[in-house]
């Protein structure tokens, strides 16, 4: 009953930060200068076709009035339509061609992230202090300091320009085909994991020091078990749950912190559509994409918390 | 400066000869030309549209933006068309004629089928231009065709736009440019829809519409029943949207695309030495310039104005923001219009520091004069408003800062006139009406600083009736010399107009607009 009642609380918590989170992006984008008439009749726009414009989309609505629209509709399962990035094609089409794409890039960028982690974090805490640990160190730090536009140039320039193993600029979506997706997916989701895995390997290799040093280790150590076992068993075990924690704070980034790796491999993501709509002031747009990234964030915020309780040996124990 | 390189010379004028030595364009053209080049069929040409993420509407009469017009170009055609030159010559219209001066008359071609297999009738013709006129439709291109009072159509194969006054400009905006004049099947609309043709449009071009994935690109096939004999040579057109400029380039160095809208300033010398890329440069259809607020301090001065266009080194600004991809400018008309563009400089716009000084002490602003130059984010212009404020700074002794802001705040507040100051710029117009006149007569569409001069309208009102294009060129320059006397912006530059292909693309013939749609008909891949 507990951990129900918590869940509950948390599911409340969470739609209160979705209905609070939409109507200050809504009141941001509609304060902020600009005009999407301005982005969809271009520079021969005249003063007329700008009011009619703003007329048929109900732009010259008071700003509660639209946003009280805007909530009813989508309360009523419906995002509506873009105004001016894509002439009026529904949004829901158009999050349902993006977002498996976003997805599919952050979650291949995510695995590739964990994978480099977990052998460089755990090489490096094993090998404390020796030369291991100063270049799984040092690669991090660099993953996390190189900017991401750059690193992507790099790989472009080396594996796709020089070596021709990948595509330079493009991306086949996985409904295409998937070999197609995993292998013109590779460089950008290196580029993606290269700071994620930076982070976590040295998030690992602290917690995994730190958990090394606790007094429960020293004892399951004095009682003779063998040193793979009680890495296993009693340090890595508690070690990872801070590792996880930070691993789902982690997919802000992933979904809207891409923008620049979308744009830069020509990746039609949700990161570049929101802010292709931001650029073009196309309000609802911009408001389904924050909707779902909010819905998105939050989801995983509370999976990760789930984890974390069901990994705790003392849970389970 | 160079025209082309040389590759683009040599073809174009082996075209140019082929169909006089031929004497018969239409038909045997193309033929002639496949041949000598060695022209092969099929295949589908990825023609990326570089620096753009937004292509809003398939629908001409309701298209603004000019990536909407490089795409519809592929897809459509208009009663006539620029061709590389700057000459307007046929493309649905075979001839045309002024019975009057205010009588337009357009003879049609015959057998023009659209994609829906319909013929391409005045009746058409008719319908598109009423339509992007009509106040319904919300074109905003309308007040290109408002001068129009109506349009006949004798028989099938023949128009005719009877104008309230007098209106040269009006030939102009019946191209292939950005003002929707694209003509499209009225039982095509009708049978669809407003909203569903604007995704799905019917026009007569080399290709027809297959499908369109927002933000990512826009596909085309073959139209088979394409009014000139043997053409496209290609299966298929598919525009990708690549909106960061340097993807571009890595784009087409990888192979992933084969022609580009454009290439990017910074990059074209190198570009120019690969073996495998031709960049095509011609000076563009643009006009960059300083906006200033010239109702307000300190922009009301005449002579603050001039001190500042004295004290701008335009050649600076060239060499260090568009890496000498342009050139200097002394009026509004870009130097692509030959014969609206006035080929001497003019002296307020060369750099003259001593001169700008004796300006300023003619002003009633002096040297610690503050003022803030709005600009957007991206690079280039970002570098050209560091260069000019620096160069004001320094010479003048003024304390001109900067705003950096984005593009669409950037455009609203120049519209509203709510700027001091704004680096900004026209692009993408073929018309000579649409720069002096459009900017700078009384009451003119993108006069946002309500210039007026009473003696510029009348040249320029004189002009707009003046079909004598060498009288109605001097008309239009002796407006300039009054409106940079006056100084209402400061009139900067010009940048040349790029398109980058790969070796395999061959019969491209690029246009000073950059809109790359029209030119697809005669291209080939190898």
């Amino acid at each position: 009953m507990g951990f129900l009642w918590y869940l509950t609380i948390r599911i409340g918590g969470a739609l209160a930060t979705v209905a609070v989170g939409s109507f200050l992006i809504f009141l941001i984008m509609k304060l902020a200068p600009g005009d999407p008439a301005l982005a969809v009749l271009g520079e021969s726009a005249t003063p007329e076709t700008i009011a009619a414009y703003h007329k048929e989309f109900g732009l010259d609505e008071p700003i509660l009035v639209q946003f009280g629209i805007w909530a009813k509709m989508v309360l009523q399962g419906d995002l509506g339509k873009s105004i001016a990035l894509a002439g009026k094609f529904p949004i829901k089409d158009l999050l349902a061609t993006r977002l498996p794409i976003t997805l599919f890039i952050g979650m291949y960028g995510l695995v590739i992230a964990v994978v480099i982690s977990l052998i460089a974090g755990t090489a490096a805490a094993l090998r404390h202090g020796k030369l291991t640990d100063t270049v799984a160190t040092s690669i991090a730090v660099l993953g996390i300091s190189m900017p991401d536009f750059w690193f992507s140039y790099v790989l472009i320039l080396a594996f796709a320009l020089s070596l021709d193993w990948f595509p330079s600029y493009g991306f086949t979506a996985p409904g295409e085909s998937w070999i197609g997706a995993f292998h013109s997916g590779f460089l950008p989701a290196l580029a993606i994991a290269a700071p994620m895995a930076g982070v976590f390997a040295r998030i690992l290799r602290a917690s995994l020091l730190e958990t090394a040093r606790r007094e429960y280790v020293t004892a399951a150590r004095s009682y003779g078990f063998a040193a793979p076992f009680v890495f296993v068993h009693y340090v890595f075990r508690n070690a990872v749950i801070p590792f996880v924690t930070v691993l789902g704070l982690q997919v802000r980034y992933l979904l809207g912190g891409v923008v620049i790796i979308e744009r830069v491999f020509g990746i039609s993501g949700m990161g570049s559509l929101m802010v292709d709509a931001a650029f073009a002031r196309d309000y609802p747009v911009v408001q389904a994409c924050a909707l779902t990234f909010l819905v998105g964030v939050l989801f995983v915020n509370l999976l990760v918390d789930i984890v974390c309780a069901l990994l705790d040996p003392r849970r389970t124990r | 400066m160079t025209m082309h390189d040389s590759n683009g010379v040599g073809r174009r004028s082996f075209l140019k000869g082929a169909a006089a030595a031929g004497g018969m364009a239409v038909v045997t053209g193309p033929m002639l030309s496949r041949v000598a080049l060695g022209q092969t069929r099929g295949g589908t040409l990825r023609a990326a549209l570089l620096g753009f993420g937004v292509v809003n509407t398939l629908d001409p009469q309701k298209a603004g933006l000019n990536s909407d017009f490089f795409v519809l170009n592929t897809m459509f055609n208009t009663l006539v068309k620029f061709d590389g030159n700057m000459k307007i010559v046929p493309d649905l219209a075979e001839s045309w004629t002024n019975p009057n001066p205010t009588t337009y008359e357009f003879k049609l071609r015959k057998g023009v089928k659209f994609h829906d297999g319909n013929e391409m009738t005045s009746d058409d013709v008719k319908f598109t231009i009423e339509r992007v006129a009509a106040e319904a439709t919300k074109s905003p291109n309308r007040a290109k065709f408002t001068v129009i009072d109506k349009i006949e159509t004798p028989d099938k194969y023949t128009v005719r736009f009877i104008t309230k006054q007098p209106f040269v400009p009006l030939l102009s905006f019946f191209t292939n440019t950005t003002t929707g004049a694209q003509i499209i099947s009225r039982k095509a609309l009708e049978k669809m829809g407003d909203e569903a043709f604007a995704k799905a449009p019917v026009g007569t071009g080399a290709f027809k519409f297959k499908e369109w994935k927002p933000g990512e690109k826009i596909g085309f096939v073959a139209h088979k029943e394409y009014f000139e004999k043997g053409l496209p040579y290609l299966d298929a057109v598919d525009i990708p949207l690549i909106p960061e400029e340097p993807s571009g380039i890595t784009a087409i160095l990888g192979g992933q695309i084969d022609i580009a809208s454009t290439a990017p300033f910074a990059d074209v010398p190198k570009l120019q030495q690969d073996p495998n890329i031709t960049v095509s440069k011609t000076p563009g259809l643009n006009f960059r310039f300083v906006a200033l607020n010239i109702q307000k301090p300190p922009f009301d001065d005449v002579h603050f104005r001039r001190a500042l266009s004295l004290a701008t080194n335009r050649e600076a600004i060239v060499a260090a923001a568009l890496f000498g991809e342009g050139s200097p400018m002394w009026g509004a008309t870009p130097p692509a219009i030959s014969w609206a563009f006035e080929k001497k400089p003019r002296e307020l716009c060369v750099f003259n520091p001593e001169r700008a000084k004796a300006e300023l002490a003619k002003s009633k602003y002096k040297a610690g004069t503050e003022a803030s130059v709005i600009t957007w984010g991206s690079s280039w212009w970002k570098r050209w408003t560091e260069i000019f404020v620096a160069q004001v700074n320094q010479v003048l002794g003024v304390k001109f800062t900067i705003e950096v802001t984005e593009a669409n705040t950037a455009f609203s507040r120049f519209r509203a006139n709510d700027i001091q100051a704004e680096t900004t710029g026209w692009i993408a117009r073929v018309e000579a009406d649409e720069y002096v006149p459009e900017c700078f007569r009384t009451g003119g569409p993108r006069n946002f600083n309500q210039y007026s001069n009473p003696e510029v309208d009348k040249l320029v009102d004189a002009s707009r009736v003046e079909f004598d294009q060498a009288k109605r060129g001097e008309l239009l320059k002796k407006a300039e010399d009054l409106v940079v006397e006056d100084m209402p912006c400061i009139f900067t530059m010009n940048n040349n107009a790029h398109n980058m292909w790969t070796k395999k693309v061959k019969g491209f013939v690029p246009l000073p607009s950059q809109s790359f749609g029209n030119q697809f008909p005669p291209v080939s891949l190898g």
